[in-house]
């Protein structure tokens, strides 16, 4: 990092103790303490937040198995049956209506039972069954802990989207990123805790909800940026020159130190303060993150980055890349999604209509390179301390919608999955019924799978609480049990 | 589902149990005599050792405690009773214990408490088999009385106490402070200076800091009132009201969009948030303005109903089809209205009891659905104001409707008429996904096929086709009796199906789709033959979708001997190309026109564009998103707020701890509203007051007196000053529940005056300052930030009402919404005007913790963050406005003085518009020196970045 472009009080800034000794009166860490207590999170269970380093490391509840998380996210739910969550009973009853099945369900009325719309086959020591949809994703499976028995409580998108990232249907919950860099901080302090990489589609069904902040503070947020959004007015303005703002930043400095020691001890004013240097250091390390060009064109060509006949796969495996360097960079929460928002299926995983049609051109986008990222994070040693979850926000029906040729919503019975640091390597926990279409053995909710990544993380989610209009809010509400079952 | 597998995991506990009978049977036999087991000596020590960890005290998962008697009796949410006397095989309490599925048994597996051994499991048996008898009085804990609690107490009328420095208080407001604070051994700050004061009040009171006149003029003020005479001319102001409904809306998680996943807009809700700042400005009495919240209906507030649909909802369309979906549903909207009315008036999570008792509150579930009885008549949509305003303007809608056929008619004659498979060079102007005309020489037929050959991307789709005959009707229309078919459709039911293509209503949401990409047609046959000149066709006429477009088509009409002819195809159009930009269409094409037909129908379209705008505002102004009334829902406790698990039946009647109000469930709708915002009204209701009083205060010291404004309950924090409180509460009913009143008194108060100095000897002994040594200085609010640098370069727009100005470039909807980016006009009006679009944070100013409208905001955060700096160092925002900024010093310095280098009058006024103050001389010479070599703009974008700046001082 270049510290010559800190004022000399922002490079002093950089160590909290000077911080406290440098505003004049000594007060500083009274004030810390006060600013602390007035915004409510000094009671012990809560993590201790230094205003003027927000993401600061902060040590886990108990010993933790992961350091950091990349969750990749398939937007509009992918179905089970053409992936992890083998049916083969449905081979004999493809075309047969459900006896005693719904006659109505999200989106209307029900049609006959469908095959697998791809074949299956054993893959490595486990043989676990799975689709030729996803072939590369096939070849990790000896390493993947799959939790097959999930359960929604809506089925409809946004809400499912809301519930599966901050566990509530409703709009206005923290995100479980928010969360965790509340909790934990970051270990790097020139980047944001906590990025959300959007498909280059578009965004999520419930969009910002499943990285927004809700109550929690406004740091915890979580920092959009992908290949090919660059973070919002991390550059200059056009008629601002760099020597004009480096002269700005400093004369900043300046007339904010002159007002502090006009208020001495007031541990706001200097937070707004660092965090000008905060940010400075952000618009050198983001750049340079973001700059694939020095990735080898081997890199790029596991991952499919240079796949130009189809650059759609391209851009999410440029994402896929930029996940790695996030992660590799100590970044404690990545979100990638694969997959916009409802399109009639067109532009993420909500296969209604024409499931197989629209799922070949889905898998060619997510495959590749999504496997190429867990192996690139496995072989640079990074799994050993990186949690890996793949979700959706619920699974799909065994049977068509009448009159077409893809499956409905189905929040009864799915399948999602972990992998890496503290997961336990080759399960598959739980089951659905014989079609696949409610879970039967081991049925388990989004806060079991929530309360998990939690808990990998050294977080107890029962514990990591924050007190909003009466309530001690969770990320797992009143529910949730930890997964024991597919730890390491 | 999880119910399901208890019950299943039930099953086998209960079938190991009786088993272990077996075992037990023997082992007592061994003894010489079954002993009397005695519940302190052989009972409790194992509930204590194994079960008090989380059923005992606070901690009661699943609702089961089993420290006391009735309790542990009763049971738990879900196995209830626990204990049934005299039968162990059906007590839940020995499957758990002695159960042997893993997953069920207690103490669960990760728990670190051992598990019950085989005697202390024989123990327990024995004792419920002799009649689980635990006698009366030997419980150590004490059930609380969860009524007991100080928010629920009457109002009490407390004197101000007796205070040693007698001169300080102002009025009796200080008194009580002042106590506090003498009994800390604290005393109070001294005043702060007049221009602190000055941009204090003026912050809070409007949002805005006060002109340079106003600093001049007040800091000279040697009349004896003249504090009092700006506060009055602050709650005299307009700024007024916007600035307080902030506050207002943050509490009732305001929105101009649904919310939820579409996030569509909800074009007629700014019609409440004027409501709120006309009551406000007004300052109508505190019950009323419930009142009209609640049931404004009756009594000609139509907007102020808006309150009870302020929260997101799932439109009905966006619902999942099946029962199930739609009961869920309806109970999460109805919940809403709850969690509304019951946070914001009286300070209590109601919305805690939906699937069980409240844990800290006199709540029960029962309450819960009997508040939703009063309610359950309420729908999430625009109604029709009843007034003689809208009545008007409905005639007027009319009559600009009747012009706007007259204009179209008038304009059908300048189309270029389509000349189809010629030659000829393409003339026309290329598709246009909103909306295209194909005008050919009159013809006769009673048939008329639309056949798509090719679209810009996979099937085609239409929203609407109009025919139009010789007399301008449409003659396409299902109403006019035209029947449709086609070549084969996608159906998603309620949004594509073949009747949408001439049912009269636009948008994707009522359109047809093909079921092969790229082609398909429809034949529309009219009752009988027509002589039509005119197809009017679109993809998407509200402008949301430009996929799906026909790029190659033609229309055919049929002749009486059954030959089609075509009458217009898509080879006379310029190529189509998908960057079009998206709004860019008008309703009619006009090409190839002479300069004196050009010139009439620029006339027309200008005319035509006026008209739609007032039909707009005529329709806006009758609407109001303020909900629809209907029979009321018949209301059923749910079991664990299970809409599929309904319990008894439930008459609305209000929290039974705090009242005795029951209706009949024949009452009717508005009456069932009325019965509970009279109930809330009441004089002795003590919440109400005391809740709005402390919101007030929160308004003015960051902080309430209770600091959890939301939460008046049990769990919420205790006030700082209870006798305060309620002398606060006292003085605002005999005010006439009037809060200008309380905001007079606030910041007229010597509390208010102090300095915000932090002086080290308070900082030890109140280090948050709940007992007011000084005034807390706190960070702007995102809009006060944004109106002050508007208010600072002087682009400030003080238009007031109306629908919403644009923070982003999509009012609602699904595709995301990038920012607008340069503002002018509407959108220089204060941020309160702004179209609030639900959980999308202002790319500017929502870092600084602008609430999402998710859930309700009672207090906003102060968060500081690397992004807020980004954002307000580098966005067009600041820099624009810098650039204003600069400006309007350089044409007053230019016009107030006549020297040659200006540089430092410059600063000096930019400094004084900026901070109400001169700068010092170290500043002048760090500025000036700064402003030679780098410019003002450049010092203006950093004024606006400075801590005084964005403090409230």
């Amino acid at each position: 990092m270049n510290t010559n472009l800190l004022s000399s009080m922002g490079r002093s800034l950089l160590n909290r103790r000077e911080f406290f000794s440098h505003t004049a009166t000594g007060l500083g860490s009274i004030a810390l303490a006060n600013l602390l207590a007035s915004e409510g999170l000094l009671a012990a269970s809560h993590p201790v937040i230094d205003p003027s380093r927000p993401f600061a490391p902060r040590p886990p509840h108990i010993k933790a198995k992961a350091k950091n998380v990349l969750v990749i996210f398939c937007a509009g739910a992918v179905s089970q049956l053409e992936t992890w969550d083998y049916k083969p009973e449905l081979m004999k009853w493809d075309g047969k209506p459900l006896p005693g099945g719904p006659s109505v369900t999200f989106q209307g009325p029900a049609g006959n039972l469908a095959r697998p719309q791809y074949a299956f086959r054993p893959h490595g020591e486990t043989g676990k069954m799975v689709s030729d949809m996803i072939p590369h994703l096939a070849t990790l499976t000896d390493d993947i802990a799959f939790v097959q028995s999930l359960t929604s409580k809506t089925n409809t998108h946004g809400p499912a989207e809301n519930f599966l990232s901050t566990g509530f249907v409703a709009d206005g919950f923290p995100s479980i990123g928010a969360w965790v860099t509340y909790a934990l901080g970051s270990e790097n302090q020139n980047l944001p805790a906590f990025v959300s990489i959007p498909d280059p589609r578009g965004v999520p069904q419930a969009s910002v909800n499943n990285w927004g902040p809700g109550f929690l503070p406004a740091e915890f947020q979580g920092t959009t940026l992908s290949s090919k959004e660059p973070v919002r007015h991390l550059a200059l303005p056009q008629d601002i020159s760099f020597k004009q703002d480096v002269a700005s930043r400093s004369l900043l400095a300046r007339m904010n130190q002159r007002h502090l020691e006009m208020h001495p001890g007031d541990g706001k004013l200097a937070a707004r303060i660092a965090s000008y240097e905060l940010a400075a250091r952000m618009q050198l390390a983001v750049p340079q993150i973001s700059d694939l060009s020095s990735e080898s064109t081997h890199t790029l060509k596991a991952y499919g980055a240079d796949d130009e006949s189809n650059p759609l796969k391209a851009a999410f495996a440029r994402n896929c890349i930029l996940a790695r360097r996030l992660i590799e960079q100590g970044v404690r929460f990545v979100q990638l999604f694969n997959g916009a928002y409802a399109s009639g299926g067109e532009l993420n995983w909500d296969g209604h209509s024409k499931l197989k049609e629209q799922y070949d051109k889905h898998a060619a986008i997510l495959d590749q390179p999504a496997a190429a990222l867990i192996r690139d994070l496995r072989t640079r040693g990074l799994l050993e301390e990186t949690l890996v979850v793949w979700c959706t926000e619920f699974g799909r029906m065994p049977f068509f919608q009448k009159g077409a040729l893809g499956r409905d919503h189905n929040p009864d019975g799915f399948t999602c999955w972990m992998t890496g640091a503290g997961v336990k390597r080759g399960v598959s926990h739980g089951k659905t019924d014989e079609i696949g279409q409610k879970a039967v053995e081991n049925i388990l909710s989004i806060h079991d799978f929530n309360a998990t990544i939690l808990h990998l993380l050294g977080l107890q989610h029962e514990q990591l609480t924050f007190k909003h209009n009466g309530v001690d809010r969770r990320l797992t509400d009143v529910h949730g049990h930890v997964i024991r079952e597919i730890l390491a | 589902m999880k119910a399901a597998a208890y019950s299943l995991a039930f099953t086998l506990a209960v079938a190991a149990v009786t088993v272990f009978e077996v075992t037990k049977t023997t082992f007592c036999g061994d003894d010489t005599e079954p002993h009397s087991v005695d519940f302190v000596r052989d009972v409790r020590p194992i509930f204590e050792q194994h079960c008090y960890a989380c059923h005992s005290g606070d901690q009661v998962k699943s609702g089961l405690r089993l420290d006391i008697k009735s309790e542990a009796l009763r049971g738990g949410d879900d196995h209830a009773p626990n204990i049934v006397p005299g039968k162990p095989e059906k007590s839940p309490l020995i499957s758990f214990v002695g159960g042997d599925d893993d997953a069920m048994r207690m103490p669960p597996e990760d728990s670190g408490i051992e598990s019950l051994s085989k005697s202390q499991i024989a123990t327990l048996t024995t004792w419920i088999e002799q009649g689980a008898s635990w006698p009366d009085g030997v419980d150590l804990a004490k059930l609380l009385d969860k009524k007991d609690h100080w928010s629920f107490k009457a109002i009490s009328h407390p004197e101000p106490p007796h205070v040693l420095a007698q001169s300080w208080p102002r009025n009796s407001l200080d008194s009580f402070i002042l106590a506090g604070l003498e009994q800390k051994g604290l005393r109070p700050s001294n005043e702060a200076s007049r221009t602190t004061w000055l941009r204090r009040v003026s912050f809070d009171l409007v949002g805005l800091p006060p002109s340079t006149e106003e600093v001049d003029r007040f800091v000279l003020d040697t009349r004896s009132d003249a504090f009092e005479r700006v506060v009055e001319e602050l709650l005299a102001s307009p700024r007024y009201g916007e600035r307080i409904t902030q506050h207002w809306l943050d509490v009732v998680r305001y929105a101009d969009t649904h919310g939820y996943e579409v996030n569509t807009e909800r074009a007629h809700a700014w019609t409440y948030r004027d409501y709120v700042i006309r009551a406000m400005n007004r300052d109508i009495p505190y019950h009323q303005f419930i009142r009209d919240q609640i049931v404004g209906d009756a009594h000609g507030e139509d907007a102020a109903t808006g309150f009870l649909v302020t929260a997101a909802v799932l439109l009905p369309g966006q619902i999942g089809q099946d029962d199930v979906s739609k009961r869920l549903a309806r109970q999460d909207a109805l919940n809403d209205i709850i969690v509304n009315t019951s946070e914001t008036f009286l300070g209590l999570s109601v919305g805690c009891a939906r699937c069980h008792d409240h844990k800290f509150d006199p709540i029960s579930q029962k309450d819960y659905y009997a508040m939703q009885a009063f309610f359950s008549g309420i729908e999430y949509e625009d109604r029709h104001m009843q007034s003689p305003e809208a009545d008007s303007l409905r005639k007027q809608e009319l009559e600009f409707q009747l012009h706007v056929t007259e204009i179209n008619q008038k304009l059908t004659h300048f189309v270029p008429l389509a000349r189809p498979a010629t030659n000829v060079q393409p003339h026309r102007k290329p598709v246009d996904a909103r909306l295209n005309t194909d005008r050919f020489s009159p013809v006769t037929g009673k048939r008329l096929r639309f056949t798509i050959h090719q679209t810009n991307n996979l099937e085609p789709c239409l929203d609407e086709i109009e025919v139009f005959d010789v007399s301008n009707v449409n003659v396409a229309s299902a109403a006019f009796g035209t029947t449709l078919t086609s070549s084969g459709d996608t159906v998603v039911l309620a949004r594509h199906e073949l009747r949408f293509a001439n049912d009269g209503q636009y948008g994707n949401s009522h359109s047809w789709m093909s079921n092969t990409p790229g082609t398909g047609w429809i034949v529309l046959e009219f009752p009988q033959a027509q002589t039509v000149d005119r197809v009017v066709w679109g993809r998407d006429r509200e402008g949301m979708f430009t996929d799906r477009l026909a790029t190659r088509y033609s229309i055919e009409v049929e002749d009486s001997s059954g030959t089609w002819h075509t009458v217009a195809d898509s080879l006379d159009r310029m190529p189509h190309s998908n960057d079009a930009p998206k709004n860019a269409s008008t309703s009619f094409e006009l090409s190839g026109l002479s300069p004196e037909e050009t010139q009439e129908a620029d006339r027309l379209i200008a005319e035509k564009k006026s008209l739609e705008e007032k039909i707009r505002l005529a329709i806006d102004g009758r609407l109001t998103f303020a909900g629809t009334f209907h029979v009321p829902d018949k209301v059923y406790l749910l079991h664990r707020g299970d809409p599929e698990q309904p319990k008894e039946h439930v008459s609305p009647a209000v929290l039974s701890a705090l009242g005795t109000l029951c209706l009949s469930d024949d009452i009717v709708e508005q009456s069932r509203r009325q019965g509970i915002s009279d109930w809330i009204t009441r004089s002795d209701n003590p919440l109400p007051a005391r809740v709005m009083v402390n919101r007030i205060w929160q308004w003015h010291f960051g902080c309430g007196l209770v600091e959890t404004s939301n939460d008046f309950g049990r769990n919420g924090a205790p006030p700082s000053h209870p006798e305060l409180l309620d002398w606060l509460a006292t003085t605002f009913i005999n005010s006439g529940w009037s809060l200008k009143q309380i905001h007079r008194m606030i910041v007229l108060s010597s509390t208010y005056r102090q300095s915000s100095e932090i002086r080290s000897d308070a900082v030890a002994l109140d280090g948050d300052c709940r007992l007011l040594w000084r005034f807390p200085s706190r960070r702007l609010e995102a809009e006060t930030i944004r109106d002050t640098m508007l208010a600072t370069s002087g682009r400030l727009n003080f238009t007031m009402g109306g629908r919403g100005f644009d923070l982003f470039q999509s009012r609602g909807g699904l595709s995301g919404f990038p920012p607008v980016e340069t503002f002018s006009d509407s959108g220089l009006r204060r941020m309160i005007y702004a179209h609030k679009i639900r959980m999308e944070r202002e790319s500017v100013f929502g870092a600084f913790d602008c609430p999402d409208a998710g859930q309700s905001m009672a207090k906003r955060r102060q968060s500081t963050t690397p992004i807020q700096a980004l954002n307000l160092m580098n966005s067009p925002f600041t820099l624009a406005e810098s650039k204003a900024f600069s400006k309007r010093i350089e044409t007053f310095v230019a016009q107030h003085s006549d020297t040659v280098d200006p540089v430092r009058s410059q600063i000096e006024y930019a400094y004084r518009l900026a901070f109400s103050r001169a700068p010092t001389q170290p500043e002048m010479v760090d500025a000036e020196t700064f402003v030679r070599e780098h410019g003002l703009t450049s010092l203006c974008r950093v004024i606006f970045n400075s801590n005084e700046f964005l403090f409230l001082p």
